[in-house]
């Protein structure tokens, strides 16, 4: 916890931020909003001696049409979606969920690349070094025993972005940079489904994008679990999408360590959703909502989520 | 280190600061403007908001390197000049403000947002703030004086001012804001952490990772020798025994031979920086051998092997601490013949009292001896423990409280941090510091006890109770704290508001290898009153009466006996019942409402103070100096602890209603053990009714002794004389004289004039083992209706609206007793919807504001609030306590709402959404 001397580098490019990364490799986290590097970093979950905060990086910061799609610059943060006319009218859904995250003054800082790549949490991963040196270090944590489950085998630390299941429910694409330039990628496949390293990003890797695709004319139906109404993290997330085609893409966060992403479309049956949805998502009890109530959830938002759809969907038409 | 310029409340600094530092330490510690609190350190209490350039944040998770070149604007630059700011004003006004720590960052937050959205609704207000947590006001005031602000603003008034009682006096009974509101509301009033002493040394602890284990070794000689290390000291240095009550002092500054919970204190570090000091503690090597644990109730009542009891003193081979039972009648005969009975089984979660502020303390000695500023509910306990442990004479300690960010019974025992600063100021020959972090608060607890009850109601065919039977056992935890008067506190204060001719309970209050309960606002008797009024509505159903007939068929009247001889003289339950019922349209909503929406009723009652002092002694139970000299000004010196609840100004109030004087006459010291007389503390809502009571006597000795000199220099008759609006005049106005020109008068040839005012509690109660168990002078009525919506789909139930009602005796400051009342409701909501401190072997998973979730602004309703006046024959101008016996109604009211919505009954806290979705279904099969 108390190692190296620390250091706090302020990029303005891009380059400059991959430059910064790939001097510091193996002692450096990058860091937008903070909100959620510093609670880990307070908790000592987050040890890098080196950040390199990307928030003075301009060029992320915009919103933009281009080919077909919406971008929206990582850096955009959460309370500013709002603000422009695109993001309210052809996806209100992703501002319902960003207005969801933690709590307005969380919302003033917090970025939506910083909300898609928010840290995995569980309920005995997030706490204090002396908490878990006094149950015995997880496996998120360098130890070699999930305190959740008891078993050794793997860490099912969750996904609790809230923004993210309503992206990847409108196949949004991230913008990655990385030394070898621009790739461009499905926001689903950055995640591993692992608890302890639960992004297939190179930790270099930056963020500079998401894209939105603008001729779906998709209708979404979010919904989040919470026991109170402001603050919490979520105990259950779900984003329910359909397209003009009539797909149905359903995406589910907080009772997986990634994603789970269930597709379908108009005619699919509700209990095929949800058993699909079940079978998929590998939640245990490591938060204060139990996980058989979380999975009893799971049925309920998909049924309810479905019938909503629906009948907009009728309406609509 | 790393050289930023940032510009503070418009003016440039150029820091040299860590580079990871945060910014509430570049502002606190660095550029030294307390009045930005930290209540979490992780971005979850919003106690800690400031602007960056206009933008609120919170600064406990910003880095300070973020904000080179920024501007930031803190609490302190609101008030333009030293004039408050129109948001400021609102504040104080509308009695926003109680303990004042969350307020900083309330004012910050809610200012950025109104200057964005100049015409908010309530509930965009609500929403803005909801990333603050306020645990005194129930956010109530907060939302009217913002809503109240920006509706001025645009030119109209929103909210109806607090109501003014009507009576003859001329202070009393008027709403005004706290004294030191003002001070609050610009970040001025400093707490245990904002006060710096010079050359201080900064504290950390070692704390054990066993629940129970043997200690055989400790090995500090590392962290002796690390970096700035002034000293380090283990339980053998503090082996003195102590305990707030003398009759359970089990507890050591630091585990001295074995720990008895993770988390207890093994070793303490005094060093130049807290984070050398943290280094230190990570070098310090502990051996232990572990013990078997007990962490359920049920293990604890069993037999057990003799070296795994927790303490060795338990009496049997288990580790039940306490066992109280009293009976009156026959309670198994009673309910036989019974004509209906309800019998119901109960499970409660432990609690924490959450106040906003962590513990901090600083320690120093000089000739005269210890001075430590703590953040205390109870300066005197301190003082006297602090006395038995040190080894001191009681003369040469001197605990000083300053402001504090609330208690609700949290800070009221004597802490092994205070006693550790204060050895390890006398080792090192410097101040030393210490302040919680929020993880180390819950461990700290002395929360509210995780209880189960078996409770059985026996009613005649009029449905009069005639019985109340009931076996309670509570879990303490590690240590005693105030857990026999816990355990006596969970049977006796069933006794009332109820008629009953048949009564009896046991309890036993078990050790386990847990952090330690103790009390918490309601103190011991929120779960049983949640159980007794449970059962009420269950019996109500049976019958088919409504529930609020049969409480109000029910009640003991006015000047009568309890079963257990508790004196119940003013007793205002059946105006808050009709009140409530009034209020909330009960008639048109109980049983009519579609499903999934419900009413629940439930009344309630609590001590105003014990009769009983915990050291039994015959000094008096509170003692108030008063002094005046030739300015004219009133000093009011008193130990009553402010924490909050406003005493500080109920003192005042009363000095000047007495003395014919403005609030600008009085000056109130309180809770310096050096400077004022001794008062028991800020406890079993004894405050109001006993200070009050010697202020009150203080103010007449006054008063008296000034007329008697004008009488005899006017030559008038004493009863000719009158004291009003700082005029002392004669019936005739032949003699009228200013208030100076009396105190001249009087002072002549004398001096200064002191007079003192003291209270001791009457004689009562029964002749019997247990009889001055829940023995009050006084005692408070309340009565809640909740409604509340359940959602069918996820059994989640919000509570929609709330009203209340509480006999206070008589509102001496109407301002105040609201806030005290929407607090209380707030916290019971609390309990009932979301609060619980939850285990893994031993170990607290949710010790922060995050996973222990106090309802924020957004679950909360606009309480609507009545204040009952029942005027009491004994208490000061007739009033009694407010502060604890709001809270017991309000968690029946919601469970009892909830089965009147969906036909559920509650009996385990807090509500579980699953509990709910299980029985709905299994109803409907």
């Amino acid at each position: 916890m108390l190692t190296t001397e620390k250091i706090y580098l302020q990029p303005k490019t891009v380059n400059d931020a991959l430059m910064a990364a790939y001097d510091h490799i193996n002692e450096f986290r990058y860091i937008a909003g903070g909100t959620d590097v510093l609670v880990n970093k307070f908790q000592g979950n987050e040890i890098s001696s080196c950040l390199i905060d990307i928030s003075g990086i301009d060029e992320l910061n915009a919103v933009k049409i281009s080919d077909g799609y919406f971008k929206i610059g990582a850096l955009v943060k959460l309370k500013d979606l709002a603000k422009h006319e695109i993001i309210r009218n052809e996806f209100a859904a992703l501002i319902e969920a960003a207005n969801s995250v933690g709590s307005p003054l969380i919302r003033q800082a917090a970025t939506i690349g910083g909300n898609i790549l928010c840290e995995n949490r569980c309920i005995y991963y997030n706490q204090s070094d002396w908490w878990r040196e006094s149950v015995g270090y997880c496996l998120k944590c360098e130890g070699d025993i999930c305190i959740a489950t008891g078993s050794a085998k793997k860490c099912y630390s969750e996904l609790v972005s809230d923004t993210a299941p309503v992206l990847i429910s409108m196949n949004a694409q991230i913008e990655v940079a990385d030394k070898e330039g621009i790739t461009i990628r499905k926001l689903e496949d950055i995640y591993s489904g692992e608890g302890v390293n639960p992004r297939n990003l190179k930790n270099t890797s930056i963020i500079t994008g998401i894209l939105l695709p603008l001729s779906s004319n998709f209708l979404v139906v979010f919904n989040k679990l919470r026991e109170r109404q402001s603050l919490d993290f979520t105990s259950l997330t779900s984003s329910f999408s359909i397209d003009n085609s009539g797909k149905i893409r359903i995406v589910l966060a907080g009772v997986d360590p990634g994603p789970v992403i269930v597709e379908g479309t108009i005619n699919t049956g509700a209990d095929i959703f949800v058993k699909e949805a079940l079978k998929k998502a590998r939640s245990i009890d490591n938060e204060m909502l139990s996980r058989k109530y979380r999975r009893e959830m799971i049925r309920n938002f998909i049924t309810n989520s479905l019938n909503k759809l629906k009948s907009s969907k009728i309406i609509n038409e | 280190m790393k050289q930023i310029q940032i510009t503070v409340n418009g003016k440039q600094h150029n820091l040299l600061i860590e580079e990871h530092e945060r910014l509430s330490d570049t502002i606190r510690n660095r550029i030294g403007l307390t009045g930005t609190k930290i209540g979490c350190e992780q971005g979850s209490c919003g106690a800690c908001t400031v602007w960056v350039d206009e933008t609120p944040l919170t600064s406990c998770i910003t880095p300070s390197v973020k904000c080179d070149g920024k501007s930031i604007t803190t609490i302190e630059a609101i008030a333009e000049g030293g004039k408050l700011h129109g948001l400021q004003k609102k504040f104080v006004e509308k009695g926003a403000i109680q303990c004042g720590y969350c307020t900083p960052g309330m004012v910050m937050t809610s200012l950025a947002f109104v200057n964005e959205n100049p015409n908010p609704t309530i509930e965009e207000i609500k929403k803005s703030i909801s990333g603050n947590l306020c645990r005194c006001t129930g956010y109530k005031k907060i939302i009217e004086a913002i809503a109240e602000y920006s509706s001025e603003l645009n030119g109209s008034t929103a909210c109806a001012p607090s109501k003014e009682q009507n009576n003859e006096f001329s202070l009393v009974g008027k709403p005004r804001p706290y004294i030191e509101a003002v001070k609050k509301v610009k970040g001025e009033a400093d707490y245990a952490d904002d006060i710096k002493i010079k050359n201080s040394l900064y504290c950390k602890f070692l704390r054990s990772t066993y629940p129970h284990a043997t200690i055989d070794e400790i090995d500090i000689s590392e962290a002796v020798k690390s970096e700035g290390v002034r000293a380090v000291i283990t339980g053998k240095d503090l082996p003195g025994h102590f305990g707030v009550l003398p009759i359970s002092e089990d507890e050591t500054a630091m585990a001295v031979s074995k720990s008895r919970y993770i988390g207890e204190i093994v070793a303490a570090v005094a060093a130049e920086t807290e984070h050398m000091a943290q280094v230190a503690c990570s070098k310090i090597k502990v051996k232990y051998t572990p013990i078997k644990p007990f962490f359920e109730m049920d293990e604890s009542l069993e037999d057990i092997g003799e070296n795994e009891k927790i303490h060795a003193h338990c009496k049997f081979n288990n580790n039940i601490h306490k066992k109280a039972e009293l009976r009156f009648g026959n309670q198994n005969e009673a309910l036989e013949n019974s004509s209906h009975v309800v019998k119901n089984d109960f499970t409660f979660q432990g609690l924490h009292h959450g106040f906003t502020e962590p513990h901090a303390a600083t320690a120093f000695w000089d000739e005269n001896g210890l001075n430590i500023i703590t953040a205390t509910q109870v300066p005197h306990y301190l003082h006297k423990y602090l006395a038995k442990v040190l080894g001191e004479p009681m003369s040469r300690i001197r605990v000083i409280k300053p402001y504090v960010g609330g208690g609700f019974g949290g800070k009221s025992d004597p802490f092994p941090h205070e006693i550790i600063v204060s050895r390890l100021a006398k080792i090192t020959g410097r101040p030393v510091k210490v302040k919680l972090t929020r993880e180390e608060v819950f461990l700290t607890n002395h929360g509210r006890h995780p209880t189960r009850i078996s409770m059985s109601l026996g009613l005649n065919e009029d449905a009069s109770f005639n019985t109340i039977d009931t076996d309670i056992v509570i879990d303490g935890g590690a240590y005693g704290s105030f857990g026999v008067v816990t355990t006596y506190y969970n049977g006796v204060l069933l006794q009332a508001p109820y008629k009953l001719d048949n009564f009896g309970f046991r309890t036993r209050r078990v050790y386990t290898n847990k952090p330690q309960c103790g009390a918490m606002r309601g103190h011991g008797a929120v779960n049983p009153r949640f159980a007794i009024e449970t059962i009420i509505d269950e019996a109500a159903r049976n019958l088919n009466i409504d529930p609020i007939e049969l409480r109000l068929k029910n009640l003991l009247p006015p000047d009568t006996l309890t079963i257990g001889q508790f004196r119940i003289t003013s007793n205002g339950s059946e105006e808050c019942l009709k009140a409530v019922r009034e209020r909330s349209g009960w008639k048109d909503k109980y049983r009519k409402l579609p499903e999934g929406r419900g009413v629940g009723a439930a009344g309630g009652f609590f001590i105003s103070g014990s009769n009983l002092p915990i050291h039994w002694n015959e000094y008096p139970q509170s003692v108030v100096h008063l002094k005046v000299d030739m300015d004219g000004r009133v000093l009011v010196t008193s130990g009553a602890s402010d924490i909050g609840q406003g005493s500080d100004t109920m003192l005042a109030i009363i000095v000047a209603e007495v003395l014919g004087l403005t609030m600008d006459n009085i000056f109130v010291l309180a809770a310096d053990t050096l400077l004022t007389p001794i008062d028991l503390g800020s406890y079993s809502s004894r405050v109001t009714f006993m200070a009050g009571n010697a202020a009150k006597m203080a103010a007449e000795n006054l008063r008296k002794k000034i007329l008697d000199s004008v009488s005899i220099n006017k030559n008038i008759p004493l009863d000719e004389l009158n004291i009003v609006n700082e005029r002392v005049f004669s019936n005739d106005r032949l003699v009228d004289l200013s208030w100076i020109e009396a105190v001249e008068i009087a002072t002549r040839k004398v001096g200064a004039l002191n007079t003192s005012g003291f209270y001791n509690s009457p004689k009562l109660g029964g002749d019997f083992k247990g009889a001055g168990a829940g023995l009050s002078p006084s005692y408070s009525f309340g009565a809640v209706v909740a409604e509340v919506s359940v959602d069918l789909q996820t059994g989640m139930v919000k509570v929609e609206n709330m009203w209340g009602a509480h006999d206070c005796g008589r509102a001496l400051n109407p301002l105040a007793v609201e806030g005290q009342l929407e607090g209380s409701w707030h916290m019971g909501m609390g309990q009932a919807l979301s609060e619980q401190m939850k285990y893994y072997n031993g170990l607290l998973v949710n010790a922060n504001l995050l996973d222990y979730k106090i309802p924020t602004s957004m679950d909360t309703p606009m309480f609507d609030t009545t204040i009952i006046e029942s005027i009491d024959p004994e208490g000061p101008f007739g009033a009694k306590e407010c502060g604890e016996g709001a809270l017991h109604p309000s968690v029946p009211a919601i469970t009892n709402a909830v089965y009147d919505a969906v036909g559920v009954r509650i009996s385990s806290l807090p509500i579980d959404p699953e509990e709910i979705l299980m029985k709905i279904k299994s109803k409907k099969k």
